[in-house]
C-alpha cells in the first residue's frame, strides 16, 4: 500500500520535473510539442476511483501549468484525458481480461494494448490542449496536424521512458 | 432532496469533471489578455529559480559562443564611441533612455504566446511595458513583473505588435507574428501605394515609449498582396534570432509617466 503510495509520488515528481526542464525546452519544431507527463495519469491503477483520477490529472495539470505561466491550459486537458481513461479503458478490455490485473502498465497488458490505450488518450489530451490554446476553430488544420504529429511522438517517447525505468526482473 | 443526493453520488466523477473543466477555462480565460497575468507573478517567484538554476548550466556549456557574440558587440559600441560626427541631438536623446542588462532564465518559441523570462525584477527598477532589446534587435515588452524577474511577451506571441519604419523611405507599419516560425513575422498595415523589395530593412518608429527609434527589428524576407483596404503585408526575417537569446538589454524611459501624462489629457 504505501510502496504503491511512494512509487506513485516519485513517478508524479520525476514525470513533472522530466516534462518541465527538458521536453519543455527541447525544441522539436513548430507542430510536434510531447507531453510525456500523462504517463502518469495513464498508468494509476486500475481500481483508482475516477474522482481520484480527475483530481490527480488536475493536480499534475497545474503544476505543469505554473511552471509554463499557462494557467489551466494543461489542467483543462488532463483532466479530460483523466475523465475518458475508463472509458478508453472500457473499449479497449473485456471486464474479465482486467479483473486479476493491478495497472494498465506494459508489464500487465502488453506493449501493443497498452500503445493502443495510450496513443487513444494522448489523441484526446492533444486534441483539448491545442484548441484551448488557439481558442479558435478557425486554426482547425494547424490544431490537427499539431495533435496528429505530436501523439505518435509523445507516445513514443513515452514507451521509451517506460523501458527506461522498467524494474530489473528478479 | 434524497433523490438530489442519489443523482449526485451516481454521478459524483462526471459533476467533479464538469467543475474541474469549468475552473480551468476560469484560468485559461482570465489569464488571456496579457496584462492581467496574475498567475505569471506567482509562479515566476516559484519557478523562476528553478529556470535561474537550469540556466546557469547552460549559459556554461555555451560560454565559448556567448563570448564571441559578446565581444562583437563590444566591438560594435567602441566603433560608435569613435565616430567623431554625433548628432545634434544625440546627447539629449541619450538621457531619455536607460539600458538596464538582464539575463533570459527561460525562453519559449513554439507555443502560439512566448514568454521570455528574465532575471532582472522590480528591485532593479523593471516595471510593465518597458521595452526590451538584444544587441541583434527588438526582442518584446516587459508584461510582468516580480520582485527578482520578470516575464517578457518576446515578438513570438499573437499580441504582440511592434510599430516599425521603413528605413528607406520613412513609412510606417506593424509587425505582428503568424505563429509560424520563430525566424519570421508578418507587416501589416502598409500604405499600398508604397514600393517594398526583399531585404529592406525595418527599424523602431520611436512612437511608443518602449523602445527608442531606430532599433532594428529586421529585413523583408517576401512581398505581400494588398487587402481590400488598400494595405499590404509582407514577411519580415527577424533580426533578433530568438532561439539563441541569453542576453538582453530592457529599455527605460526616463520621461515615460511625463509623457503618459500628456498623453491622458489629450
Amino acid at each position: 500500500m504505501y510502496n504503491t503510495l511512494i512509487r506513485n509520488i516519485l513517478r508524479f515528481i520525476v514525470l513533472l520535473v522530466v516534462q518541465v526542464l527538458v521536453f519543455d525546452n527541447l525544441g522539436f519544431g513548430t507542430y510536434i510539442h510531447p507531453y510525456v507527463y500523462v504517463l502518469f495519469v495513464l498508468l494509476l491503477p486500475f481500481d483508482t476511483p475516477r474522482w481520484r483520477l480527475l483530481i490527480y490529472g488536475f493536480l499534475l495539470g497545474i503544476a505543469v501549468d505554473i511552471f509554463n505561466g499557462t494557467p489551466g491550459l494543461n489542467a483543462a486537458a488532463t483532466v479530460f484525458l483523466a475523465f475518458m481513461r475508463p472509458y478508453i479503458i472500457g473499449i479497449t478490455t473485456r471486464k474479465s481480461d482486467i479483473e486479476d490485473k493491478n495497472a494498465p502498465s506494459v508489464t500487465e497488458m502488453g506493449l501493443q494494448w497498452f500503445a493502443i490505450y495510450a496513443l487513444l488518450l494522448i489523441l484526446l489530451h492533444n486534441l483539448v490542449l491545442f484548441w484551448l490554446e488557439a481558442f479558435s476553430i478557425k486554426l482547425l488544420g494547424l490544431i490537427l496536424a499539431e495533435t496528429l504529429l505530436s501523439a505518435p511522438v509523445t507516445l513514443l517517447l513515452i514507451i521509451i521512458i517506460i523501458y527506461i525505468f522498467k524494474p530489473v526482473k528478479k | 432532496m434524497y433523490n438530489l443526493f442519489i443523482f449526485i453520488r451516481k454521478y459524483n466523477a462526471v459533476i467533479l469533471f464538469i467543475l474541474l473543466e469549468v475552473l480551468c477555462i476560469v484560468m485559461i480565460v482570465q489569464s488571456l489578455p496579457y496584462q492581467s497575468r496574475k498567475m505569471a507573478n506567482v509562479s515566476n517567484s516559484i519557478t523562476g529559480g528553478v529556470h535561474k538554476t537550469t540556466s546557469n548550466w547552460h549559459d556554461y556549456l555555451h560560454l565559448k559562443s556567448e563570448n564571441e557574440a559578446l565581444s562583437e558587440h563590444n566591438a560594435l559600441l567602441l566603433k560608435r564611441l569613435g565616430c567623431e560626427e554625433v548628432e545634434a541631438d544625440a546627447e539629449y536623446y541619450d538621457d531619455i533612455f536607460t539600458y538596464i542588462p538582464a539575463r533570459v532564465v527561460n525562453n519559449n518559441i513554439y507555443e502560439m504566446n512566448n514568454y521570455i523570462v528574465i532575471d532582472k525584477g522590480s528591485i532593479d527598477g523593471i516595471e510593465p511595458d518597458m521595452g526590451v532589446i538584444c544587441d541583434k534587435g527588438v526582442v518584446g515588452k516587459v508584461v510582468n513583473v516580480s520582485k527578482h524577474y520578470a516575464s517578457v511577451m518576446s515578438m513570438l506571441n499573437s499580441y504582440s505588435i511592434i510599430s516599425c519604419r521603413f528605413v528607406d523611405n520613412q513609412y510606417v507599419a506593424n509587425v505582428v507574428w503568424d505563429n509560424k516560425n520563430y525566424r519570421y513575422g508578418l507587416v501589416k498595415d502598409i500604405p499600398s501605394h508604397i514600393v517594398i523589395k526583399a531585404g529592406d530593412t525595418l527599424v523602431t518608429s520611436g512612437f511608443s515609449n518602449s523602445f527608442p527609434a531606430d532599433v532594428m527589428v529586421g529585413t523583408i524576407a517576401e512581398k505581400g498582396d494588398a487587402d481590400e483596404n488598400m494595405f499590404s503585408t509582407a514577411k519580415l526575417k527577424f533580426s533578433t534570432n530568438f532561439s539563441t537569446l541569453r542576453h538582453v538589454y530592457v529599455v527605460k524611459n526616463n520621461f515615460k509617466s511625463e509623457i503618459d501624462s500628456l498623453c491622458i489629457t489629450h
